[in-house]
């Protein structure tokens, strides 16, 4: 990794950690308000999910579109890297920047479930959870780093968030999942370990092809 | 194709939808100062794009610094320094980081240089992007370039938008830059006045293409107005390199770009005056001429 990449990736971190301190501040205490009863729990796993699905929204349209839309990507441009290189430091730094409030915030939901009340039945849907908006986030990020224009971008946001309601709906009416969900001990199944290979395998997807496609890219401005 | 020179650029094209940089040949020697002049969308925004490798060419050969572009842009980069009017820095950061940032990559970054610059060009350190002016951001922009002491600057559209005394220091600053004989300078603009000041050699693109290209000093011998005073009956000897001319009753005012004396002497007593022009009259001569002879 070349001198201007790592320092393009140290200045993502920089330049977000406002977003990244934001993130795991919501994450934990979304964490606590769930261990408030009944309807606690409800209100905190909304705001967790909200924390860790905007987190991603945010840092690839702040990341991404805003500085081609405010002309920084020319500053950047300007200084002695390639494209390759680029899009490299982009998709790794943002995702430093998410993986930070994302593992912050799935350890305090984890750990909500093994030291409450909540059944432990409830952890590999959990877990399924939290490694699909992670995946969720890398597509979004990938559409962004392909996208010319700020209404593909939207498009992009749209569909993967409503792929997130529609995941929930899915995975938990998956026989070996959605009826072990109360139960006391965790199910780690064979329908368990087949999603989260799944949800891998579009991790990597998401990750390697803006190296291979937007990274050759020839015009990118 | 290297023949030295720091920018080269051989039968280079590059089509959009509407637009279509054409048969771009260009070269620019060590310690030259070349004004790239044109109107608004001639493409020499695009044009240094493509030097700089953030666009591809679809045909020709770019060379920068001798490295081909844009597979060899990395390299090449690290000897230029890039300013342009639509370059914005991070706007959530100060111009103090900006400058750790920028001096971290460039081996070769003027610490005291840039304290001076900054101090020269009453810039705040801690003052975050978002919170500069656009003359205090574009002083901001050209301090980052010039600290690193590149090789070759390229300067796109640096002085647009800029009030008269921010364009004034701007252009103080680049005189003092030029006194670096090695330093190279590519200095886009439509502003002629700024061009006639600082450079050394103009390139007039329009609509796409080069259509002129030659020494500064060159230019301003070659053109002149030329006005006559005809009597009625009488008809002017046929003159070259003659570029427009424009009848007013008894008066005639003829636009040449290949003036030499020994013209006059054809004309006789009719020569009333001859002026020299400016950069900004002949750029906009050139254009014409070039926009007749295509259509």
């Amino acid at each position: 990794m070349s001198l201007v990449t790592r320092k393009l990736i140290a200045k993502e971190l920089f330049v977000n950690r406002w977003f990244i301190a934001g993130g795991m501040f919501s994450g934990i205490v979304s964490v606590l308000i769930a261990t408030l009863g009944r309807a606690g729990f409800n209100v905190g796993a909304l705001m967790w999910m909200t924390t860790i699905i905007a987190m991603g929204v945010m840092l690839a349209i702040y990341g991404v579109m805003n500085e081609r839309k405010e002309q920084s990507l020319q500053f950047v441009l300007g200084l002695p890297l390639s494209i390759a290189e680029y899009v490299r430091a982009k998709l790794v730094g943002l995702l430093l920047c998410y993986l930070i409030p994302w593992a912050v915030s799935s350890v305090a939901a984890i750990v909500l479930i093994v030291t409450t009340g909540v059944p432990d039945g409830l952890l590999p849907y959990t877990v399924l959870l939290c490694v699909f908006l992670l995946t969720n986030f890398a597509l979004v990020l990938c559409g962004v780093l392909h996208a010319k224009t700020e209404s593909v971008v939207a498009g992009a946001v749209v569909v993967t968030n409503m792929f997130v309601s529609l995941y929930m709906f899915v995975i938990a009416s998956v026989p070996g999942l959605g009826d072990h969900m109360q139960d006391p001990v965790p199910a780690w199944n064979r329908a368990v370990f087949t999603i989260l290979a799944i949800e891998l395998c579009m991790l990597a997807v998401a990750l390697v092809l803006p190296l291979l496609v937007a990274a050759r890219r020839r015009d990118f401005l | 194709m290297s023949t030295g020179n720091l920018i080269e650029m051989r039968g280079v094209r590059k089509a959009f939808r509407f637009f279509t940089l054409e048969d771009l040949t260009l070269d620019l020697a060590p310690g030259q100062i070349m004004g790239f002049v044109g109107p608004n969308g001639a493409g020499k925004s695009t044009t240094i794009r493509l030097m700089l490798g953030m666009l591809g060419a679809d045909a020709g050969e770019i060379r920068l610094l001798g490295s081909p572009m844009p597979e060899a842009q990395a390299l090449a980069k690290r000897d230029v320094g890039f300013v342009s009017d639509t370059m914005r820095l991070f706007p959530q950061a100060s111009l103090g980081w900006h400058l750790s940032f920028v001096a971290s990559i460039y081996p070769r970054w003027d610490s005291a240089y840039a304290a001076q610059l900054v101090k020269r060009f009453n810039l705040r350190l801690e003052q975050t992007v978002r919170g500069l002016s656009s003359g205090e951001h574009a002083k901001a922009a050209l301090l980052l370039a010039l600290a690193r002491r590149p090789r070759l600057l390229v300067l796109d559209e640096p002085t647009a938008g800029l009030d008269p005394v921010a364009r004034h220091e701007v252009l103080t600053e680049l005189m003092d830059v030029l006194r670096d004989e090695s330093r190279s300078i590519l200095f886009s603009s439509h502003n002629t006045v700024d061009v006639e000041r600082i450079s050394d050699t103009i390139t007039f693109l329009d609509r796409g293409r080069i259509v002129e290209s030659r020494d500064k000093e060159q230019f301003l011998d070659a053109w002149r107005r030329i006005q006559l005073r005809v009597p009625p009956g009488s008809t002017l000897p046929e003159l070259p390199n003659i570029v427009n001319r424009i009848d007013d009753g008894q008066f005639t005012t003829l636009t040449t770009n290949g003036f030499t004396e020994s013209v006059l002497p054809l004309l006789g007593e009719r020569v009333r005056e001859v002026q020299r022009m400016s950069l900004e009259e002949i750029f906009v001569a050139t254009v014409m001429h070039h926009r007749e002879t295509r259509s």
